[in-house]
């Protein structure tokens, strides 16, 4: 399988950094996305030019590591996925892939594909977290939580932090990922106490990291690997407003 | 802590988004009239304009009208010259289309051709009725301001009929976006009940789409 990848290369933050192609050969369908860029790398090393930047840990959907833009779409053509579990079979013999970093003004590239996404951190320690004594851990049945609360607060929590919400989204929008941590814990009673203070702050350190506003395109939750909803993007708004009222 | 800019003038803008939503059935509803035959439809619309003008509720309505027509536009703006700022390197190729509506990707756009439609539509009408300028519009029989008689020459005019009914597209456009996005703007979240929003959405900017299109057709073939 032959394919030709335009990707964007950029030797650091400062750099004004373009796209180039490379045409790339030997590559089978049973490659992942990302081995056909090692495979890629490997060539280039052997050519001794500067290997393509990409992050990856796990390749396996669960760590959020990996994560570009490929064919003007987050992690790729198809829905809810991460980068690593695309594979060359979604491609034809011939194909342009075109590789881009996630844009936005609070990602700002780092070198090639790999982008600075610590806004995300600084949001999640503004209060994705309960203030608990540590020690053995509670008995598990000493706070009853109904079970579709529980299944809502899992399905929140089921967010991995790509980044692929706010690169997909017209006004890069952190909007998805906020709410997911906020109405994870707020959800359960574990996060009561803290809700108020919680919601104000993490918000606001969205704010501040200049990420835009959510308007709704729905690009979101199309892209994001966990298909996490985007009415907890709603569920948010109106945590905003109680905590504003109440907090 | 400070006031949350991303939340405050989002819900400025859906909160007169839904106002504006409100005023539209009521100024379709009024237009109906123009349906009936000419000279009922003639007294009807004049009585029912110059009951309008000479109400001192009403005034305080229309003063919240443009109140709200301006902070919807201000507020728009100013969180599109932020989202423009929050993205400010463009992808070298963008399918959005895959996972989004155009409408939802270009409300900015869609707004700005209602505006210009606006600024026609207040020139044709308000200007002339309201603040007098332009030519003089003459009283009907019953010395009510012969308001039909405005709509009805200008509706004479296809170039006026084809302007006014081209422009309802994006208005049906960013209205069936508009109307459900200002609930989840406004934090409604009911799973079901969003699901309902989404249809009433379509089914009114349908209908609001298709009734402000087809009257100055109607009044053109009169």
């Amino acid at each position: 399988m032959q394919v030709t990848f335009k990707i964007w290369r950029q030797e650091g933050p400062k750099d004004k950094g373009a796209i180039r192609a490379y045409e790339v050969d030997g590559l089978t369908e049973d490659m992942s996305f990302l081995e056909a860029l090692d495979h890629l790398n490997e060539l280039l090393v052997l050519k001794d030019e500067k290997v393509i930047a990409f992050e990856y840990d796990c390749r396996e959907g669960i760590c959020g590591q990996c994560g570009v833009f490929i064919n003007g779409r987050a992690h790729g053509p198809h829905d809810n996925m991460t980068t690593c579990q695309l594979h060359m079979r979604s491609f034809k013999d011939g194909d342009t892939i075109v590789v881009e970093p996630w844009r936005a003004a609070s990602f700002p590239v780092i070198k090639d594909l790999i982008v600075d996404r610590s806004a995300f951190d600084r949001i999640i320690e503004q209060g994705a977290f309960i203030s608990a004594k540590t020690g053995t851990a509670p008995e598990a049945n000493a706070i009853p939580i109904p079970k579709e609360v529980s299944d809502r607060a899992m399905d929140a929590a089921a967010c991995i932090g790509c980044g692929a919400c706010v690169a997909t989204c017209k006004n890069s929008s952190a909007a998805l990922f906020t709410s997911a941590k906020i109405n994870h814990l707020n959800g359960l009673p574990q996060g009561h106490a803290e809700e108020h203070k919680r919601v104000a702050e993490m918000t606001y350190q969205m704010e501040i990291e200049g990420f835009g506003s959510c308007t709704f395109t729905g690009a979101c939750e199309v892209e994001c690997p966990e298909g996490i909803s985007i009415i907890n993007i709603a569920e948010m708004n109106a945590r905003v407003t109680k905590s504003k009222v109440l907090g | 802590m400070a006031i949350n800019q991303l939340f405050f003038r989002k819900t400025i803008i859906a909160g007169t988004g839904l106002f504006l939503c409100i005023f539209l059935v009521v100024h379709l509803s009024a237009n109906c009239i123009l349906l009936l035959p000419e000279e009922t439809a003639r007294g009807l619309y004049n009585s029912y304009s110059t009951t309008l003008r000479e109400s001192p509720l009403i005034k305080i309505v229309a003063y919240l009208l443009y109140l709200s027509i301006i902070l919807h536009v201000v507020y728009a703006l100013l969180i599109t010259i932020r989202n423009r700022k929050a993205k400010p390197q463009k992808y070298v190729m963008n399918s959005s289309k895959e996972n989004s509506t155009w409408t939802s990707q270009n409300m900015g756009l869609i707004g700005t051709m209602i505006l210009l439609f606006i600024v026609v539509h207040l020139a044709n009408f308000w200007a002339r009725i309201k603040l007098g300028m332009g030519e003089v519009v003459s009283l009907d029989a019953a010395g009510n301001v012969d308001v039909y008689e405005v709509t009805s020459s200008l509706f004479h005019n296809i170039y006026y009929v084809i302007f006014y009914t081209v422009l309802v597209i994006p208005l049906a456009l960013h209205l069936h976006h508009g109307f459900k996005s200002a609930f989840k703007t406004l934090g409604f979240y009911h799973r079901k009940g969003l699901r309902i929003v989404a249809k009433i959405a379509l089914v009114y900017a349908i209908i609001m789409g298709i009734g402000f299109g087809i009257i100055p057709f109607i009044v053109y073939l009169k």
